[in-house]
């Protein structure tokens, strides 16, 4: 049977499309970075911050899960991973959280990597299952293991404001550049990869399963380097949110609902799709934070019955995501 | 003259608004749903006059302020110590509140007490009682409540005492469930073991909210300690007494560190198992002779919330009344006077409901009038049993003979 | 010797109830590829059901099972009709789309709980059942988990008739290995997903009934037992019932002897490395066909 690889498109409406994408995302980036000017008030900057920092995860989830099609309900452990690499080298060491951050991200990295290897035999529902397991086995370890802290966690020593640390006693300006950053950065990493030979690979292996067997060891090489860069983007994330919040405990940042935080919003907004995450995040973060700040003080359960009905009535009014209203399906889109 | 006539001219003054920061939603939100309870009493008798001879009773409102009334902005954080300290963000600096109450989590409350540091606004940890709260040397964090600590300690020297008198215990065994309140306990109470002499027949660390506990059960059942110290919230205080029912085990003594044993849901459901249990308190009904405002002031709560007031909600209420009680000596809803105004409280444990000698902080923060009682549940009742200057009746022993 | 027996009948007991649990989330699995994030809350359901009607007519939980299972029938077939039907439409990665939904519906079940009942902890005071124990010999059985293990063993019996013998459980097996086909062949696919989630629910309404009568009831009661619900179905092959069982019991017994050997915190470690164990050796699970 002939091998099936798709040739690159290279004629001139693609690469203005492509051009274009790229020139869109430039204007939100801008756009972003200048709201702040108008919008100072504190508790709206924190909802903006976690946003964008669950916008930049989601997108890194997205890539493994939604360009490569593998779902993982477990990435709370490299989002944790991150938050205590960056949190003990910090507290014991005092090294910098941009250096934790990348430690973070390798060992997250490293350990996707072993982590795929047996994983990957596993088709649909037992990944899944088998993504959430090892990720609790995570958080049992670092809930009794004495280097971590255990259930104690890790507090951030309470110091000056400075770039160095990322503590900022008030402000929240720096944490908006930074998780717009992260954001900008997945968000290129995705859009290199929709036109990649991966992207064109697992487009292929979702239109054709027999493809896949003909590409066979390529395919496999290829989810194993989307989950290494997918876990590696996640742990980042996970360091940036321990020098957010300066301080951390087990199921703070590693708990199973991180996992499903980190999956939502590219199912809301488009699994899969280029700006999918930052639209899901867009509406379900800010829905979150507004339900329990102005509907929670009652202490009467109504807020999670509105933030639960709001959710299905999303999910059902557009199930292929909120990007479906704005593209019409083209050959770039996977899936 | 002059300022008077000003104080006229402005009219009402404005509401002294605090922020009170609880779990309202998910697994911890009976914590909350009852501080809210307690606290809004603590709120009325400030704002009305009441016959009392509490902090802030006598008189409408915060008289140094023109009779301003103390409002309660109520927040929830979701047993989440980053959305604690969004919550706290967002009370001081759109709600401008000029203090904050909370948090039912030693967790939420290390993020949140650092917040209320950077805004300069006092936070009163009205019932976190984790030790390591303390260590970090804010200015703007005050705990009325004892910790841990002093609690286990209260325990030891019971047992102590105890033993001295010639009761046999030689052996002891701790159950903590996994969280910080747990860890925070078990480290206290192993230290104390080994510093007074107690053999360690079991040291079992369980998984909070697990479907089963009956291993763990079993384990203690083989150990057979002669007291056995439990640390456990609510669910899996229900569980564990309901699973040594079933396994037919009876241990010889129980004294606990609260927190589930103090909930009269647990008594509720699994009472008639825990005739005898002792359990380390901040508060006791009973002591309504040596403290005359517990009667009123625990049927005001029972108006309310049909129960009896309790460990965590008589420190809540009393944390309005001393935060309170600093603002009216503080003339002003600065925080940083505030501050100051809590540094140096001095209230004598009389003119609460607690059996506390007295409320005074020391430059950390801790109250260290804030004595610890141990009370025993007898004929569905709790008793004071310790120390000797407050106990209403000697301790039954052993529990199970 | 006589703890690690106790240590044994336990587990056994308490991973019957598991299997029990894991069944109705495997019918459903199996039969449309969906995942129902709210099997937790289900089970939740049934047990603030069971505190309900016993509030109300003081009738012993005992006698309240077949009441709150038909009650769970009516409410997954409407969640059938009037949400998981409207997610289904989604053209690509259905499963995930379910997920959100259920998942919103979890939230909203959460919710509607704490409004309804406070978020206190409930429990059943007076049951027949109450604190009985047999002791055989030193290890102690429980009668409220004793019956909870029998009616597992009853309702798998009942399934392995309903799946082979009857016209439904065929149109259910059917349906789950060629939803196209069954199509042309005149099934309405809508009813037979609507029943199978009514099964389902009823089949963790039974589940909650029986654990209702010794278990404290609070809103957030569904988490732990639903995470270990989902790795027995995966452990025992998605849409084997015989998986189910079969795992629910293994998951039992480990959960309980990894809390003897190890710390009890620990003792999820035991059950989750055995399922990674298994599924790297036997990717669709121990009896898995799909």
């Amino acid at each position: 049977m002939a091998v099936v690889t798709p040739a690159p498109v290279t004629n001139a409406a693609h690469v203005t499309h492509r051009r274009r994408q790229l020139a869109a995302g430039g204007v939100v980036l801008v756009a972003v970075a200048l709201l702040p000017l108008f919008v100072t008030d504190i508790f709206l900057l924190n909802v903006l911050v976690l946003t964008l920092l669950y916008a930049a995860v989601s997108q890194s989830w997205n890539i493994l899960g939604g360009y490569c099609g593998q779902i993982s309900l477990g990435h709370a452990l490299y989002f944790g991973i991150g938050a205590y690499c960056a949190s003990l080298l910090y507290v014991n060491f005092e090294i910098t959280p941009w250096l934790g951050m990348l430690s973070g991200g390798a060992l997250s990295a490293l350990l996707a990597l072993a982590l795929g290897y047996p994983c990957f035999r596993l088709k649909g529902h037992y990944f899944v299952i088998a993504t959430i397991v090892i990720a609790e086995i995570g958080l049992l370890l670092a809930l009794n293991l004495e280097l971590t802290g255990a259930a104690l966690g890790i507090q951030w020593p309470i110091g000056d404001d400075s770039w160095l640390t990322l503590q900022f006693a008030r402000s929240k300006l720096p944490y908006v550049y930074l998780a717009l950053a992260l954001l900008a950065v997945t968000w290129l990493v995705t859009w290199v990869i929709e036109e990649s030979r991966w992207g064109y690979w697992w487009r292929a292996v979702k239109d054709n399963p027999e493809a896949a067997q003909s590409l066979g060891v390529d395919i496999f090489r290829s989810k194993m380097a989307a989950a290494a860069v997918s876990a590696f983007l996640t742990a980042i994330g996970g360091a940036f949110y321990a020098a957010f919040v300066a301080y951390i405990d087990p199921d703070s940042v590693m708990a199973f609902r991180f996992s499903l935080l980190f999956a939502l919003p590219a199912v809301l907004g488009g699994i899969g799709t280029l700006w999918g995450p930052a639209l899901g995040a867009a509406i379900l973060i800010p829905l979150t934070e507004v339900t329990r700040s102005y509907a929670g003080g009652s202490g009467s359960g109504l807020d999670l019955v509105l933030y639960g009905v709001l959710i299905i009535v999303v999910a059902l009014l557009r199930p292929d995501g909120i990007v479906s209203f704005l593209h019409r399906p083209t050959r770039n889109r996977a899936g | 003259m002059l300022a008077t006539r000003s104080a006229w001219a402005q009219g009402a003054p404005d509401d002294v608004r605090i922020g009170i920061l609880f779990p309202l939603s998910g697994a911890n939100a009976p914590v909350g749903i009852d501080a809210r309870h307690a606290l809004e009493v603590a709120a009325d008798i400030i704002n009305r006059s009441f016959d009392l001879d509490l902090p802030g009773a006598r008189g409408a409102g915060i008289a140094s302020l023109g009779g301003a009334r103390v409002r309660l902005i109520f927040a929830d954080h979701q047993s989440d110590p980053q959305k604690g300290r969004s919550e706290a963000e967002r009370l001081i600096t759109q709600d401008k509140v000029c203090a904050i109450i909370g948090a039912g989590l030693s967790s939420v409350a290390a993020t949140v007490s650092v917040s209320c540091e950077r805004y300069r606004v006092p936070f009163i940890a009205a019932d976190t009682s984790s030790p390591s709260l303390q260590r970090r040397k804010l200015k703007f964090f005050f705990r009325p409540t004892a910790h841990d600590g002093m609690f286990s300690k209260a325990m030891f020297d019971f047992m102590d005492a105890q033993r001295a008198s010639g009761r046999k215990i030689d052996t002891v065994g701790i159950l903590h469930e996994d969280t910080i309140f747990g860890t925070d306990s078990s480290n206290g109470q192993r230290a104390l073991a080994e510093e007074r002499g107690y053999r360690l027949a079991a040291d079992i660390k369980y998984r909070a909210n697990s479907p089963s506990l009956t291993t763990e059960v079993q384990k203690i059942k083989s150990a057979a300690p002669d007291v056995l110290l439990p640390t456990c919230y609510q669910t899996d205080a229900i569980l564990l007494v309901k699973s040594m029912a079933q396994l037919g085990y009876k241990p010889k003594n129980i004294i606990a560190q609260a927190s589930g044993f103090a909930e009269q849901v647990v008594y509720d459901a699994v009472g008639d198992q825990l005739r005898g249990l002792i359990s380390r308190a901040s508060f006791a009904l009973d002591l309504a002779g040596k403290r005359p405002s517990i009667g009123a002031v625990n049927s005001l709560f029972k108006a309310r919330s049909r129960k009896d007031l309790n460990d965590n909600t008589s420190r809540q209420f009393i944390s309005l009344l001393i935060l309170a009680n600093a603002i009216e000596r503080a003339k002003s809803v600065e925080g940083t006077r505030i501050r100051e105004a809590l540094a140096a409280t001095n209230i004598p444990g009389i003119q609460t409901i607690m059996p506390w000698t007295h409320v005074q902080f020391d430059q950390d923060g801790q109250n260290i009038g804030a004595d610890p009682i141990l009370i025993q549940y007898i004929n569905k009742r709790f008793v004071t049993i310790f120390p000797a200057t407050l106990a209403v009746a000697s301790a039954a022993w052993p529990m199970n003979a | 010797m006589q703890a690690f027996l106790q240590v044994l009948a336990s587990g056994l007991l308490m991973g019957l109830l598991y299997a029990l649990i894991a069944v109705g989330l495997s019918l459903i699995f199996g039969l449309m590829d969906v995942v129902n994030f709210a099997h937790g809350d289900f089970l939740m359901a049934a047990m603030y059901a069971t505190f309900g009607l016993w509030l109300l007519t003081s009738i012993d939980p005992l006698l309240l099972v077949p009441a709150v299972t038909a009650l769970m029938f009516v409410f997954g077939a409407t969640v059938y009709a009037g949400i998981v039907r409207f997610a289904m439409r989604a053209k690509g990665n259905t499963g995930m789309v379910q997920i959100f939904a259920t998942f919103g519906l979890a939230t909203l079940m959460q919710g509607a709980a704490q409004f309804f009942f406070t978020p206190d902890y409930r429990s059943i005071t007076e049951s027949w059942m109450g604190d009985k124990t047999f002791d055989i010999g030193g290890v102690f059985l429980p009668i409220p988990q004793l019956f909870a293990g029998f009616l597992s063993l009853v309702v798998f019996g009942g399934l392995y008739l309903l799946m082979s013998r009857t016209d439904f459980g065929k149109a259910l097996e059917a349906t789950r290995e060629d939803q196209g086909a069954v199509a042309l062949v005149g099934i309405d696919r809508n009813r037979v997903f609507a029943l199978g989630w009514g099964l389902g629910a009823a089949l963790v309404g039974i589940a909650g009934a029986a654990l209702a009568a010794f278990y404290y009831i609070h809103p957030q009661v569904g988490g732990p037992f639903a995470l270990t619900a989902y790795v027995v179905v995966a452990l025992g092959g998605f849409g084997s019932v015989f998986g189910a069982l079969v795992a629910g019991t293994i998951v039992g017994l480990v959960e309980a002897l990894t809390a003897l050997v190890l710390p009890p915190a620990l003792k999820s470690i035991g059950i989750y490395s055995l399922y990674l164990a298994i599924v790297f050796v036997r990717p669709r699970g121990l009896f898995g066909k799909l």
